[in-house]
């Protein structure tokens, strides 16, 4: 074999999955079609800003002396102190028209009685709410990390109560005012379902994570976590390929043996790890007899997840002149979510949801002084952009752009006439950056069914293992942690082929 | 008691089960929606397009046109203002140059480039000279980002145009007065002799037909007796054509030395950062004369490159390491050729290279040793992961 290990793409998941396997000594070879890595953890310039691709607030982390579990996954590449961190202090500002403007720490006590002096009718319902996460996180989190063998609905009665049951089912539970509801389930967006499709296990953990562990940046972005790992892969011996795609996965009698470029070049293997999503490698990368009719079944029981409009604006004013005063605000028309849901399947941008990102705000450096960068984002599915003639492209990103722009100006009156760089990106956009079909920037929706305890990420074809977004859920966090559990299952298996004690 | 056994008692878990399993057999049929995704994205970024050439006419004594037609009927629209990578096999050389689309994306059935011979110039020479109509092209699709944009450029629009730096701006000039669109455009347009400029006659015609088109033409270098417009675009020059600069988006299009003259002029008239706008830069024309450039290597010092394969090849100080790349037979995906549009990026393992202040690199490249090799200069033997 040419290598132990050939990892596919040099996203998130591909670049943990690599550096944890060559840091155990697996002979690792990393493919990575652009030129350098990161995948959607990348940055880009225009003019005298670098913007910032996908990283909004880092979940997972967790101070020094408080450390969360993606602290832990990172020390074991040996990347976390090499990274200056950024902590954030607040949740978020999110603003309904006229009707709330509201801004939470990232503190329980502190966001509480925020939300308690806003919303006194419900004081009681919040605190109670609250106490909810808190127990149902708590329990999850016991029952997974301790693997307690004994584990009943009576011993953990929040888990096996609401761990499957929709979010907005347990804001109704909780509360009255539609508002309040909003309130506290505004982060929908980062997994991509609104609160009625959303299980509160994903949810809960969401908020919990960033109240208990703080929201974090990094200097230098999301690109330089990318390089600090690749930089710890090739020191530890690992190999990478950039400008080398992999387009073809070869599979003799259900075991994976190798995998070809995208030059032609044919390079033996036991064991991928593939960061490319499923869909691309059961229906594009292996061979059709090759793949096995149950795992194209399986395949099709869930959805492409969302992609969006993205727009990445350097403005040439400090935020505050803007009256940007937060690092994540939130803009929401109405107070139904659904109805914002709905919306992304449309071309055009008249989402009741809007995410607008500062970096400044938490890390000044982020752009020259008397500058700022801003990232906006509108969920949107990719399939509808899929048949826009394409003589109309161009005008109608401005136009849709200038919708969401015509939106944020409401709440940062003169926000547009401080506009120095713009670059708008698309679903289209997505899936020439990301390659992910429909560009979907969390992999598949996250229903309940979507969760990994009833589609696990498992391949039926041996051999073959999944990284990333494709295989469990989107975002930082549960990609980056995606990699190294791949690294460990592949490890596992290499050592049980070889007869050795576990 | 097993995991999955545990999760069985999760309220709703059977009716998820049950809903997975339905959602399942109706599923979605990936496999016959395969490459769709694929093929959207290569309707607006084909990797390479396939060009014949259709027409070839003179636009004036050194520039000429090609009219490009795609082989396969398809072009990707392009945005007034873009360019594509012209991909050359000069000599047993593959190389490219970026040249930008003088033709209006009113219509679609061609590209227009205009191409002025360079001294010296190994690409020019070659299009100028060997290729003939019939002969068959590859590029790039169209790209970069000196183009118009309705979110935050406005509507009165001056364009800075310097020698052949007025081909963007032609496809702009093109698309805004045949489509008739709500924009104001002045076009300066700075030559040193009147003969140089291109599109002359075209342009004064527009500017005749199109009360939103003014045109000036001003000449660095008169015969005595001139009536027209000269000396340099400065500030002076721009004050008395345009007036009143407030509300206005600048377009700057010309060699390198234009942008470092002109831009600081409008600066020093008010025109924010913002409002200015200009193409890539170049690549200088004699690397060693920049200011920053290490004295003690000469223009002719040569240096070894090391590939990861253990392949050697030599590299001179005054060319770009993509040349040296190129000279070498070893293909790099490239496109600006000036330093901006990173796709020429590479790992840089071990030694120095020289990079000139307008090469756009990002702070995570410059620590961890990426380097655009299309402005990256050898400064002593280098080790480079490819």
């Amino acid at each position: 074999m040419d290598y132990d290990v050939v990892v596919i793409g040099a996203g998130n998941g591909g670049l943990t999955a690599a550096c944890s396997l060559a840091q155990r000594g697996v002979k690792t070879l990393l493919l990575e079609r652009h030129n350098v890595p990161g995948g959607c953890a990348t940055s880009f310039c225009r003019g005298r800003f670098e913007f910032e691709v996908a990283l909004h607030q880092l979940s997972g982390l967790g101070p020094a002396e408080k450390p969360g579990p993606l602290r832990h996954t990172l020390s074991k590449l040996g990347v976390v102190d090499q990274l200056e961190w950024v902590e954030m202090d607040n949740l978020y500002r999110l603003l309904v028209r006229d009707d709330l403007d509201i801004t939470l720490k990232a503190d329980r006590e502190a966001a509480i009685q925020t939300l308690q002096e806003r919303f006194p009718a419900e004081k009681d319902n919040i605190t109670a709410y609250f106490d909810l996460v808190y127990q149902f996180c708590i329990e999850l989190i016991t029952i997974y990390s301790s693997r307690d063998p004994e584990a009943t609905p009576e011993k953990y009665p929040a888990y096996f109560e609401y761990a499957l049951m929709d979010t907005q089912k347990v804001l109704d539970k909780f509360f009255t005012d539609p508002l309040l509801k909003l309130a506290v389930s505004i982060y929908w967006g980062y997994t991509g379902l609104p609160p009625a499709k959303q299980p509160f296990s994903d949810m809960a953990m969401l908020l919990f994570s960033y109240l208990e562990l703080k929201p974090y940046h990094l200097k230098g972005g999301s690109q330089a976590l990318s390089a600090a790992i690749l930089e710890k892969f090739l020191q530890s011996g690992g190999e990478v390929r950039f400008n080398c795609g992999a387009s073809k996965i070869l599979v003799e009698d259900g075991r994976v043996t190798g995998v070809v470029t995208e030059h032609g070049e044919t390079i033996s293997t036991s064991y991928i790890i593939s960061n490319a999503s499923t869909i691309s490698v059961y229906t594009e990368m292996i061979e059709p007899e090759h793949v096995p009719a149950e795992q194209l079944k399986k395949l099709g029981g869930s959805t492409i997840g969302p992609s969006s409009i993205t727009l990445y604006i350097g403005l040439d004013c400090e935020p505050q002149e803007i009256g940007i005063n937060e690092t994540t605000n939130f803009l929401c028309a109405s107070t139904d979510m659904e109805d914002a849901f709905t919306a992304c399947w449309e071309i055009e941008s008249h989402n009741d949801y809007t995410l607008v990102s500062c970096y400044n705000i938490s890390d000044p450096d982020i752009s020259p002084p008397g500058t700022s960068q801003v990232c906006i984002v509108d969920l949107k599915y990719g399939e509808s952009w899929l048949n826009i003639p394409p003589h109309q492209y161009f005008e109608l990103k401005e136009k849709v752009a200038g919708q969401i722009l015509d939106r944020v100006e409401h709440y940062f009156p003169g926000f547009r006439e401080h506009i120095e760089e713009i670059e708008v990106a698309t679903p289209i956009t997505h899936m020439r950056f990301l390659g992910t079909p429909g560009g979907a920037i969390y992999g598949f929706d996250q229903y309940a069914k979507d969760n990994n305890m009833f589609t696990p990420p498992r391949a039926l074809i041996k051999g073959l293992y999944f990284a990333g977004a494709w295989a469990g859920m989107g975002g930082f966090q549960p990609t980056l942690t995606s990699g190294t559990t791949a690294a460990r299952q592949v490890l596992k298996d290499i050592k049980r082929q070889a007869g050795v004690e576990i | 008691m097993s995991i999955s056994e545990m999760q069985k008692m999760i309220n709703g878990h059977a009716r998820i089960a049950e809903e997975l399993e339905i959602c399942r057999k109706y599923g979605i049929d990936y496999y016959s929606q395969r490459g769709k995704w694929t093929q959207a994205v290569e309707k607006y970024h084909p990797r390479r397009l396939e060009l014949r050439v259709s027409e070839k006419f003179a636009e004036n004594a050194d520039t000429t046109t090609l009219r490009l037609v795609s082989t396969s009927g398809y072009f990707p629209p392009f945005r007034a203002g873009q360019y594509i990578n012209l991909f050359v096999e000069i000599d047993g050389i593959c190389t490219s140059r970026p040249y930008s689309i003088s033709s209006s994306p009113a219509q679609n059935a061609y590209y227009d480039l205009t191409i002025r011979r360079v001294p010296n110039g190994f690409v020019s020479d070659y299009l100028l000279d060997e290729i003939k109509v019939g002969d068959v092209l590859a590029s790039t699709g169209p790209a970069g980002h000196f183009y118009y944009s309705s979110i935050h450029h406005g509507n009165e629009l001056v364009f800075l145009a310097g020698g052949s730096g007025i081909t963007p701006l032609m496809s702009m000039i093109r698309e805004v007065t045949d489509r008739n669109l709500h924009r104001n455009i002045h076009l300066i347009y700075g030559v040193r002799k009147p003969q140089e400029a291109i599109f002359h006659e075209e342009l004064l015609i527009r500017a005749q037909r199109h009360s939103n088109f003014i045109y000036d033409l001003a000449v660095s270098e008169p015969e005595p007796g001139y009536e027209g417009i000269t000396g340099f675009i400065d500030a002076d020059l721009i004050k008395k054509q345009i007036g009143d600069v407030s509300g206005k988006t600048f377009f700057v299009c010309g060699p390198r030395e234009m942008y470092s003259f002109c831009i600081p002029e409008l600066e020093k008239m008010g025109v924010p950062g913002r409002r200015i706008r200009r193409e890539v830069f170049g690549t200088p024309a004699e690397v060693t004369k920049e200011p920053a450039w290490p004295k003690e290597v000469k223009a002719d010092a040569e240096f070894t490159v090391k590939l990861t394969r253990g392949q050697v090849i030599n590299a001179r100080a005054d060319e770009p390491l993509l040349t040296a790349l190129e000279r070498a037979g070893i293909v790099v995906e490239n496109c600006c050729r000036s330093g901006e549009c990173s796709l020429c990026r590479v790992k840089l393992q071990s030694g120095k290279v020289f990079q000139p202040s307008t090469a756009l690199v990002r702070k995570s490249d410059q620590q961890s040793g990426y380097v655009h090799s299309c402005a990256a200069y050898p400064l002593t033997d280098l080790e480079i992961l490819l």
